[in-house]
């Protein structure tokens, strides 16, 4: 069962060689409201991910990810055309984000787990499953504002874990979360993947890592879908294109 | 068939924890503005009380306008103003402010501005409370008509929800919009019969009475809960009109635009 569908899904900017952000600017300037650039960020990407999948999607800087990300996430629509469903609710994981920096810990995971779906009883019921996994017991009333990007992340990931979030979007979230202990406490997670029905979207770039954790790999190059399916087939493939865009 | 009948009213009843979420978001908002300071909730009566004691002292020793309980009669006057003003100028932060939600995780956008006007009614909530009781001291004769308070604070309430969708939209296009509504709220204090009666506009510049929603509300409130004189039900109908309106085309613009603009955050 496909959790995640995305069919044929496109995304064009429309950039403006002077931007207009200012209704001074839009008056003033009305002759370069017509000059417009074209820049497709996505070009008909279209792939399905089943349920407890580890979904790993690589390409190098500006190839799309990013912008795939936001459009899973509904942040941005598709191009009209373009179809994205989602079934459960997704949570961004990147690091050090997704906070407010000025609130406590306790109040950022009460209203983080609250749009996770959670009930504040519920959320009351695993606040101190939520704090002994991310190992934060003494710091639950420190403001966001004072923890380390590596504290932050593993906050999100046992918020993400413990609301049980369906889909983790995880935006090279690897790597910086935390020492080998937590490490391991994540890796028994994702493990429990199909168990739990949690569906993993790795986008990153470290490629050992895609190799071994992921199920499948979507390679994007300049916003096209160049190659899916097997990770080691796929890598060898990611890397022949950097090769050539040396060369070039 | 039954399904079909009662989907949409169960989509627009909150889900079983959306209440809370919207609750717990305006709680953390207000605290945010107040608690962390060192007096506290105190500066959300200081601003208003200093305001009053500035104006106060410039039109009634300077000027003497000749109207009874003129303090009382800029204080109520004020306390609405505050409500709106603050509450647009909101516009210019709404969305910034919770970035780091809406780029992390699914959730419906209009929980922040309902959670916005909750946090500001709660300090409008301490104002009025605090010109009760100041009037109740100095004697003001109070009747039943002081009821209408909590319709016409919805109202303003209303009123700024329209503008909140509507301004915050539009200032994700428009970066200096912000400017131009800090001007429009300049002249907008001077423009409301705040600080004289409703009789100096009616009579020169009737349209400026219909063109600011405050106008109406302001001059209520002053009949209401320090006359304790009726309403003018011709404002009362004619500002909840405007409010409606307002809110209609700030949800349209909202829905039709909010989503291709946050592209530019």
């Amino acid at each position: 069962m496909s959790v995640i569908s995305v069919k044929d899904v496109s995304k064009t900017y429309w950039v403006r060689e002077k931007q207009i952000t200012t209704i001074k600017g839009f008056f003033s300037d009305f002759s370069s409201l017509s000059k417009k650039r074209k820049i497709r960020a996505l070009k008909s990407i279209d792939f399905q991910v089943k349920s407890g999948e580890f979904f790993g999607i690589i390409g190098s800087n500006g190839s799309g990810k990013s912008t795939l990300l936001k459009i899973l996430l509904g942040v941005i629509p598709p191009d009209s055309g373009g179809k994205v469903k989602i079934k459960g609710k997704a949570i961004r994981l990147s690091l050090g984000m997704g906070f407010d920096p000025n609130l406590s810990a306790r109040e950022n995971i009460y209203i983080n787990a609250s749009m996770l779906g959670l009930s504040f009883k519920e959320i009351g019921d695993k606040f101190s499953d939520i704090v002994d996994f991310a190992e934060l017991e003494d710091y639950q009333e420190t403001k966001l504002k004072f923890y380390s990007r590596g504290m932050k992340s593993r906050l999100a990931f046992a918020i993400a874990t413990n609301a049980k979030a369906d889909i983790f979007l995880m935006d090279e979230f690897f790597g910086g979360v935390g020492d080998l202990n937590f490490r391991e406490k994540s890796e028994s997670i994702f493990k429990n993947r199909f168990v739990d029905n949690r569906t993993i979207i790795h986008v990153g770039h470290n490629l050992k890592h895609v190799i071994d954790n992921c199920d499948r790999v979507l390679l994007l190059h300049k916003g096209e879908q160049i190659a899916l399916g097997e990770p080691r087939e796929v890598v060898k493939k990611y890397k022949e294109i950097l090769k050539e865009s040396i060369n070039e | 068939m039954i399904n079909l009948l009662l989907r949409p009213i169960v989509k627009y009843l909150p889900e079983n924890n959306r209440l809370e979420r919207i609750w717990k978001l305006a709680l953390v908002d207000f605290k945010k503005r107040y608690y962390n300071t060192y007096l506290g909730v105190i500066w959300a009566l200081l601003n208003p009380l200093f305001k009053l004691f500035i104006y106060y002292s410039i039109f009634s020793i300077i000027l003497d306008p000749q109207i009874d309980n003129y303090g009382f009669y800029i204080f109520s006057g004020i306390i609405f103003w505050q409500f709106f003003a603050e509450g647009t100028n909101k516009s210019f932060s709404v969305l910034k402010s919770k970035k780091y939600l809406l780029e992390n995780i699914q959730f419906n956008r209009l929980d922040l501005y309902y959670s916005t006007i909750l946090s500001l009614l709660l300090g409008f909530l301490f104002n009025i409370s605090v010109y009760l009781l100041i009037t109740l001291i100095a004697g003001i004769h109070f009747n039943y008509n002081v009821l209408w308070i909590p319709l016409l604070a919805l109202n303003t309430a209303l009123v700024v929800f329209g503008l909140l969708l509507l301004l915050s939209t539009l200032y994700i296009h428009f970066t200096d919009l912000n400017q131009l509504w800090a001007m429009a709220l300049l002249a907008g204090i001077w423009l409301t019969p705040i600080f004289y009666g409703r009789g100096a506009l009616m009579d020169s510049y009737p349209f400026l009475l219909y063109l600011n929603p405050l106008a109406g509300i302001v001059i209520n409130v002053r009949e209401t809960a320090l006359y304790a004189n009726q309403p003018d039900y011709f404002f009362i109908f004619y500002d909840l009109f405007w409010a409606i309106v307002v809110t209609i085309i700030g949800l349209y613009v909202f829905k039709k635009y909010s989503t291709k603009m946050i592209e530019k955050f």
